[in-house]
């Protein structure tokens, strides 16, 4: 009997164990709300977090108060002010909150108590100067913008395995007759340079550049370099400059087209987007932006 | 329970005391493992489900159609409440995206063809490139797909104003995708999105699947009733 006793015990605690490692999942009456809410404070031990949230449909109105956290690791970079969503879990006798997301730095609007997230745009406009970037070039050496400075740069983007002629190809097919119409025009001054930049990291090397641009140069290569940009890089440039990328496959990129050109002081002279601009458009756009140095 | 135990009994209770926890352990990590396994493949079947039909996706938190004022595709001026009491199905595009907007925006046309005498529901699409999306751009991308200029508004304008909208009212945001440059870099940009009549979000359908525009029409319909 007491041999029973014992093993019935043992069980019993294992059972327990196992109840004890699946507390809140599918308990009944734990309820879980995906909450919105802006940081208002949080405990240097991030165990307590008081936010501003909006209405809990079914459990409770907009208001600012304190909850416990979870998991303390959600909350490491998120500070006061930023916007955060969160799953607020409701036990019988505790409270806390989990799946902590950052979404946005700074709220300005509260309306209905709806956060109005407003959108802040890093995108340049003419004048503005383009911060320094580095690229990898042909060579496997590292090109940075500000190696142009004195020159009209005109840049452009592509990724070698880009299969559509009106976009990437279209692009190359561009740059090689502005280089053309460059090349033979009698007032235009030495200082200028065009820039293809790939945007895949992953597959454009130097080699496969090279190849790329060499079917577009003609053995000649002159004032026309190719370059990758690395994701960090277009992390940084491609907000600015609006350039969208989206990966939709393992070899397929959908893709804007941006194409800019520099003044000699790295300053944003001329935007042209998409595919409808001609050579002649950017060259001349490249001859403006370059006499921009004898005016200064 | 105490009583004075011969060694013999107390060697025999430690022999039995090791046999139990032994076979406890056998036992609970087996029945561990069993649970384990069931739970894990509930969760396998259900995703196998989700991949296959086309269901509709809540929205990660409360999510309700904001303020804005944008231009459609002939110039009109479209705000919020030239839209209210209206079921909304919505999506996003750019017109220089290759492969998946065309995918869903033919079945946003599905949608049309399928809602054509109900005119308590309108289509929308916002473009996340207003640079390139200019009224012509869209006007010219809207007749690939058969647009009704009156049942289905394509959207451009002010880009902060679209982004708001965008990001407030329909997807959330990811900032640490590498791959992922889309100004903004919402996420599931091939979402579409229902909006009932006071303005809620109800949720999403995967705009790139086959069966999304038949469910689509369904939800309306359940959301009529």
């Amino acid at each position: 009997m007491k041999r029973l006793n014992i093993f019935i015990v043992i069980l019993l605690i294992i059972a327990g164990c196992r109840l004890e490692a699946a507390p809140e999942a599918g308990q009944k009456g734990v309820k879980t709300f995906d909450v919105r809410g802006v940081v208002r404070q949080i405990t240097d031990d991030r165990l307590k977090a008081t936010i501003q949230h909006e209405a809990i449909p079914g459990y409770m109105g907009a208001m600012t108060m304190e909850f416990n956290v979870k998991d303390t690791n959600e909350l490491v970079g998120i500070s006061p002010s930023d916007q955060i969503t969160f799953k607020l879990v409701v036990g019988e006798n505790n409270s806390w909150i989990e799946g902590v997301h950052f979404i946005a730095h700074e709220i300005e609007d509260v309306t209905n108590n709806t956060f109005i997230i407003h959108y802040q745009s890093v995108e340049l406009k003419p004048g503005d100067l383009l911060p320094d970037c580095a690229f990898m070039g042909e060579d496997g050496s590292t090109i940075h913008l500000s190696d142009f400075r004195g020159k009209a740069v005109a840049f452009t983007f592509f990724f070698s395995r880009c299969p559509l002629p009106d976009y990437c190809q279209r692009m190359s097919k561009n740059f090689s007759e502005t280089r053309k119409l460059l090349l033979a025009a009698t007032n235009a001054p030495a200082s200028w340079q065009l820039l293809s930049i790939s945007f895949d990291p992953g597959f454009d090397s130097p080699e496969m550049l090279s190849a790329y641009a060499n079917a577009y140069r003609n053995g000649d290569t002159n004032h026309w370099m190719f370059a990758v940009a690395s994701t960090n890089t277009l992390s940084g440039l491609a907000p600015r400059l609006d350039l969208m990328i989206m990966r939709e496959g393992d070899n397929i990129m959908s893709h804007n087209l941006r194409t800019v050109v520099l003044d000699p002081q790295g300053r944003i002279f001329r935007q042209l987007d998409g595919n409808q601009w001609t050579p002649q458009q950017l060259a001349d756009a490249i001859l403006l932006a370059a006499h921009k140095t004898d005016e200064n | 329970m105490s009583r004075p135990a011969s060694s013999k009994e107390s060697n025999d209770e430690r022999l039995f005391l090791i046999v139990a926890i032994t076979m406890s352990l056998i036992f609970g990590t087996g029945f561990f493992l069993l649970m384990y396994t069931l739970n894990k493949r509930e969760k396998d079947s259900g995703k196998a489900a989700e991949d296959s039909a086309p269901h509709l996706i809540s929205p990660d938190h409360p999510r309700q159609l904001i303020d804005f004022s944008l231009t459609d595709r002939t110039g009109r001026s479209v705000t919020q409440s030239d839209l209210t009491g209206k079921i909304l199905v919505v999506d996003f595009l750019y017109t220089s995206c290759s492969l998946t907007c065309p995918v869903v925006n033919r079945c946003m046309a599905q949608i049309q063809q399928l809602t054509t005498n109900q005119p308590d529901v309108k289509l929308v699409s916002l473009t996340v490139d207003p640079r390139d999306d200019t009224v012509d751009a869209l006007a010219k991308y809207s007749e690939r797909f058969g647009a009704d200029t009156n049942r289905w508004l394509l959207l451009t304008g002010d880009k902060a104003t679209l982004y708001d909208l965008i990001g407030n009212s329909f997807l959330a945001q990811d900032l640490n995708d590498p791959f992922n440059y889309m100004p903004g870099n919402f996420t599931h940009t091939e979402r579409i999105a229902l909006v009932d009549s006071h303005g809620k979000v109800r949720g999403y359908f995967d705009g790139l699947n086959d069966g999304t525009a038949t469910a689509v029409v369904d939800e309306i319909n359940h959301l009529r009733n």
